[in-house]
């Protein structure tokens, strides 16, 4: 019989302590499939939690489908009543099993006082059984981060890690004047400016969700930092165009780019600013785009010193320099992967397309992810590695898609129509 | 579908391509394939054809499309109309992975209604159709046992 189990097949190599932590669904490998999981429209329970719906709806239909673990089955297909029960008794999994349902997951709101109640069930559809049952509740107007809550509980139970849903994601929006720096959820929803008028690019996101950006306000390119829905505040200015910010992943340093005319090298600061050290000494060559490595002790940057645009790794305090990309003649955007082992980048090929690619850190094997679909540019990593945010210009302007990390399941993230670039996942 | 004419004749090119001769053949390329009865446990009361042809074993996985005396369609068990049954089958991701399906249609149906269903889904990319007969049940017609050789 087939059941989800056979997903984890490949993995019961790697060290999990105990039997009973083995994720269901093994993210990723050779063997790998999206588990087919039926979602019918959410049971409102009263009239309070109605108006609701189709905003939760949205948020967990988006966050099963876009994080790569499941085929959410069309409902076009479902053969069960719409007000079928919520318990194992009342469900009548034949009509799951014949729209190809493993799982199935029943929700339903309810309005508690101020607040939006959600339950959510998921089912074994061929056992036929309840496996999980979560509940939790919001203020009645943060519908889409009820579903994002539920949705986390629903990727914990099936890969034992902390889903992204509930993580927070910084870009940068054209506006008629200018360009602004955003905060959003990790779908791109319930955006904030961070920035406010003129020239702001390339935010980085702080443990801590302060958000620091490049902003071009006062002239020369200097580093803000926006708090809280607070007015954005200096962080790095010294006379030189700074640029390109990144936190370390304790949140304790930054990391950035100071150019001078021809030259550009890479300095690390403290997170507030004070303390910066050059790290790079080129001279005629630029260095930037510095991304830190998850244990903090090394950075990942684009330098031009053999002439083309490739991506180097080094010690944080600047030693030991290595190449790690040696294919094609313009890499860029370095993003290491929370997990460690992986650093992608954006690489224009021989027909001036933009695509994103891996490289291994200890091996320097290339992976390709995208192709044939316009530009794909400036990867960002999800907090826990599994996903990756990035640019692309398939569907006209430039707009922000996620996928997996190996490249599989690229979805647009339910933006209006804009101009969207450089985006940052922060946790 | 259909052919469009070009008016004025003349050099005029056929804007679309003739379809209608296309599935017709294409509903001839169904595999059909017959299937014992006793196997499947169905809810929908259905007279089964009886049939002498080697059955293939069945599965009890396979999404079974059932038509009862009274010309109406489940799937499974639940009730569909015809006129939904290709959208139906067109979205169903376990049906679009195996291409198959049982039809366990009553025996006393006209024809035209098990073609009409058989076509629905084809049109929704079903390429395999076994039709559910029961070995045991006595034959309608008269069907002399060839004498051994």
């Amino acid at each position: 019989m087939k059941t989800p189990l056979r997903l984890a097949a490949l993995l019961v190599v790697t060290a999990v302590p105990a039997l009973a932590q083995q994720p269901v669904i093994e993210i990723s490998g050779a063997n790998f499939r999206p588990m087919p999981l039926a979602l019918p429209v959410p049971l409102a329970q009263d009239d309070g939690a109605k108006g609701a719906t189709a905003e939760f709806d949205a948020a967990l239909q988006f966050d099963l489908q876009a994080c790569g673990l499941f085929q959410v089955l069309d409902r076009k297909s479902y053969l069960s009543d719409s007000k079928e029960g919520v318990t194992a008794s009342t469900i009548t999994f034949q009509n799951w099993l014949n729209v190809g349902a493993e799982s199935l997951v029943k929700t339903q709101l309810s309005k508690d006082g101020e607040n939006l109640r959600g339950d959510l069930r998921l089912f074994n559809v061929n056992a036929g059984r309840e496996e999980l049952k979560v509940s939790e509740a919001v203020p009645l107007k943060d519908a889409r981060r009820l579903a994002h809550k539920l949705a986390n509980a629903v990727y914990k139970h099936f890969t034992k890690e902390t889903g992204p849903f509930e993580s927070r994601i910084a870009f940068v929006r054209k506006s008629a004047s200018g360009k602004d720096v955003y905060v959003a959820d990790w779908d791109g929803k319930n955006a904030s400016a961070v920035s406010n008028g003129n020239i702001n690019v390339l935010p980085a996101v702080a443990p801590d969700r302060s958000v620091a950006f490049t902003s071009y306000k006062r002239g020369k390119p200097e580093l803000f930092i926006g708090r809280g829905g607070a007015e954005a505040t200096l962080l790095v200015s010294n006379g030189r165009m700074v640029s390109g910010v990144d936190f370390s992943p304790d949140g304790k340093r930054i990391a950035y780019s100071v150019a001078d005319g021809e030259n550009a090298e890479i300095w690390v600061a403290n997170a507030d600013g004070s303390g910066g050290t050059k790290v790079t000494d080129t001279k005629y060559f630029l260095n930037s785009s510095p991304s830190w490595s998850p244990d903090g002790k090394k950075l990942a940057f684009v330098s031009n010193r053999a002439g083309s645009p490739q991506v180097y790794v080094m010690n944080a305090d600047g030693s030991d320099v290595k190449r790690l990309t040696f294919q094609g003649n313009y890499n860029q955007t370095p993003a290491w992967s929370p997990r460690g082992d992986l650093i992608a980048f954006t690489a224009r090929d021989e027909r001036n397309a933009f695509d994103l690619f891996t490289v291994e850190v200890a091996t320097g094997k290339i992976k390709r992810l995208t192709q044939d679909a316009k530009n794909n540019e400036e990867p960002s990593f999800s907090p826990n590695g599994r996903l990756i945010l990035f640019t692309s210009t398939r569907g006209g302007s430039k707009s922000l898609y996620v996928m997996t990390f190996e490249g599989n399941n690229q979805v647009a993230l339910p933006l209006d129509k804009g101009d969207f670039t450089t985006p940052d996942w922060g946790s | 579908m259909g052919m469009s004419t070009g008016k004025g004749g003349g050099r005029t090119t056929m804007a679309e391509i003739n379809v209608t001769p296309m599935v017709d053949v294409m509903l001839v390329l169904l595999i059909i394939f017959m299937v014992t009865a006793p196997l499947i446990q169905q809810g929908v009361k259905v007279n089964l054809p009886a049939t002498k042809a080697q059955p293939v074993e069945a599965s009890d996985k396979k999404i079974v499309l059932s038509i009862d005396a009274n010309k109406k369609v489940f799937i499974g068990e639940v009730e569909i109309e015809l006129a939904e049954l290709e959208e139906k089958l067109k979205a169903n991701a376990k049906l679009q992975a195996e291409k198959e399906l049982y039809l366990h249609a009553d025996r006393d149906l006209p024809y035209g209604i098990v073609v009409d269903v058989m076509a629905s889904a084809q049109r929704a990319g079903v390429t395999n159709v076994g039709m559910i007969t029961d070995p045991m049940g006595t034959p309608k017609v008269s069907n002399d046992k060839p004498k051994k050789p």
